[in-house]
């Protein structure tokens, strides 16, 4: 009986079914050399500008994916990650423009500026319905970005502030191996969180907060755990950003960078690993591809993003995953 | 001290119209139990019917009908929105309602202000004043400010009347507390929620169109107002319209005498730290209930 089901479900077994069945648990882990050979060697393949919109792209993708694993994973929206990027970059300037710091430690001290900022913050608002966070999270980047701009003594405002350089030069090859270094830090370093207990913790939490209580989870605890790692990521990108583009201004923190953070990942795929860096680079290199102007391409993406959430949430990794299941061999009953 | 009146007018002439954002977002919110983000891009579409209606067609001694035909048209918009977008998360597969509506909503903040920068430019406009200088009782007031102020005590006086004097009101007080309990009542919640998104909407258009003259016209002149809306919805606690009028209020007078006690330039900013303070104290707001989860 069993022997027949087994028959009755498998693919028809073809040459090809045959390779895909044989090499099935290695394509999982070329599923990860793939991308990583390409992201090495695109500056061989990319114009000068093309390496920059690359490096656009990762920053992106990184601040997606700190974002992802409160949102997605956790279930708190925080609507503040362009700001603690911003506070890392502006926390670094002031560290090394007015205390002489090297780069590298301005970088710290923006990292460690943008987490103690989620940690006070989630602290006030993480026990209490998500919807605090999100409102909390939201005035405080917008009181940053006022803050910043009626500084200008101090900030420069909107002339932008002129900082050091990270690799000490404006040409973005170096600066894109630094980009790739992080996204694949941030990326492994997630990975590691997701697969321990408090990555259990957090989906538990994000599935239903009492029943995750009730189960002895300190829910409290975890979620400022999560905000405050998240936080600290996109603190220091946003550092590590601001001393390679060399110029920071308060533009970087308007409400329109979060929306581009939450379209790329929605587009990529909400909650899914890949999601946010897939989505970050269809999204960075489609609007280069078709030369958009700004406001275009972000009514373009707020369609997609608004159809998207309408018809598929699931987004472009879903996708893929689903034509995957569909062409691969199927799973025995 | 001999300014003192002066500084108490101009916090409750601001706050008359902090009061409008901030019941619009607590109206949407004690039905469809969602923050609409896109608050301040209805605010800015307000402004711009405004602009429209008193310097192409209705001329500017006529502002005060502007703001009404504005607040209609936003209100059908608003009315549409929730139709084709909003309404169908409560439907029966719906899952994380918070997550679909703080996403759509946000996308369509998006689209909405950055279609109107294509289409009209990025551009400030600023329309006619309404009134001139007005001087009462020894104290000058800005007459803009002033007729805006005076608005948004009328529209506010209509919102009252209507929730609390009328079957429709009571039917969305009754939803609000109990969204179950009202629709075995016989109430057809779906339809309130629709008139509930576009009410609120319409609220924030009015404060755009009323404001038009003082802070201007351009594609993102919504965000101050809206960033004092969220702040004052938290302060006066989470759900309560009271709680978003006293609030308001509030905040306009502490605005007031920061910025004539402390320093004008950070007038945007004391709200940020009101909100802190009592996050803080009292997290559950001024008039809001202390929460309780099963």
């Amino acid at each position: 009986m069993g022997e027949l089901r087994e028959v009755g479900t498998a693919p028809v077994p073809g040459p090809a079914a045959a390779l895909i069945g044989r090499i099935r648990p290695a394509a999982r882990r070329s599923w990860v050399v793939l991308p990583a050979a390409l992201a090495l060697a695109a500056p061989l393949l990319l114009s000068s500008y093309g390496v920059h919109v690359a490096i656009v792209a990762l920053y992106y993708a990184v601040l997606g994916a700190s974002w992802n694993l409160v949102a997605g994973y956790t279930g708190q929206f925080s609507l503040a990650h362009h700001a603690f990027a911003g506070l890392g970059a502006y926390a670094s300037a002031g560290a090394v423009l007015a205390l002489g710091f090297p780069v590298w430690a301005g970088i710290v001290v923006g990292t460690l500026a943008a987490a103690l900022s989620g940690y006070l913050l989630g602290g006030l608002t993480l026990r209490m319905r998500g919807i605090y966070l999100a409102i909390t999270t939201w005035a405080f980047a917008e009181s940053f970005r006022i803050l910043l701009a009626v500084n200008y003594q101090v900030t420069r405002g909107d002339m932008g502030l002129i900082v050091p350089l990270l690799m000490g030069t404006l040409d973005p090859v170096p600066n894109y191996y630094v980009f790739v270094g992080l996204t694949a830090g941030v990326l492994l370093l997630s990975a590691a969180v997701l697969r321990s207990k408090v990555g259990l913790r957090i989906r538990a939490i994000r599935d239903d907060e009492e029943a995750a209580a009730v189960r002895g989870i300190d829910v409290v605890r975890w979620k400022k755990f999560v905000f405050t790692l998240s936080a600290a990521i996109a603190g220091l990108t946003g550092a590590v950003y601001g001393h390679y583009i060399g110029l920071l201004a308060p533009s970087q923190v308007r409400f329109t960078e979060m929306a581009f953070i939450i379209i790329s990942v929605v587009l990529g795929g909400f909650r899914s690993f890949w999601g946010p860096v897939v989505g970050a680079v269809v999204a960075e290199g489609l609007a280069e591809a078709l030369r958009l102007s700004g406001e275009v391409r972000m009514v373009l993406f707020g369609f997609f993003v608004i159809v998207l959430m309408r018809a598929y949430p699931a987004g472009l990794v879903g996708l893929v995953a689903a034509l995957g299941q569909r062409l691969g061999p199927r799973p025995k009953p | 001290m001999g300014q003192l009146p002066q500084v108490v007018v101009a916090g409750l002439m601001m706050g008359a119209l902090y009061a409008l954002m901030a019941v619009g977002i607590t109206f949407i919110y004690s039905l469809m139990k969602m923050i609409n983000w896109g608050m301040g891009e209805f605010y800015m579409l307000g402004s711009y019917a405004q602009l429209v209606l008193i310097t192409l067609l209705l001329g500017p001694s006529l502002w005060f009908l502007g703001v009404p035909l504005a607040m209609v048209g936003v209100f059908l918009l608003g009315l549409a929105i929730q139709k084709g977008l909003l309404a169908p998360m409560f439907g029966p597969e719906a899952e994380r309602r918070d997550e679909y509506a703080t996403i759509v909503t946000i996308a369509l903040s998006v689209l909405i202000q950055n279609l109107v920068t294509i289409l009209a430019g990025p551009y400030q406009w600023s329309p006619p004043e309404y009134l001139p200088l007005v001087t009462i009782g020894g104290i000058s007031v800005n007459g803009s400010r002033l007729a805006a102020a005076a608005g948004a005590l009328v529209i506010l006086g209509a919102f009252y009347f209507l929730v609390r004097r009328t079957w429709l009101g009571l039917a969305f007080l009754g939803a609000a507390q109990n969204r179950v309990g009202a629709e075995v009542a016989g109430v057809d919640v779906r339809r309130l929620d629709g008139l509930a998104f576009g009410i609120g909407v319409a609220l924030a258009a009015a404060a755009g169109a009323l404001l038009a003259p003082v802070f201007l016209v351009y594609p993102t002149n919504g965000a101050v107002s809206t960033i004092k809306g969220f702040e004052i919805i938290v302060i006066g606690g989470l759900g309560s319209l009271t709680g978003s009028v006293v609030a308001a209020f509030l905040l306009g007078l502490v605005e007031s005498f920061g910025s004539v006690f402390i320093s004008p330039a950070y007038q945007d900013l004391y709200g940020f730290v009101f909100l802190i303070a009592m996050l803080f104290l009292r997290p559950q707001g001024l008039f809001g209930e202390r929460e309780r989860r099963v």
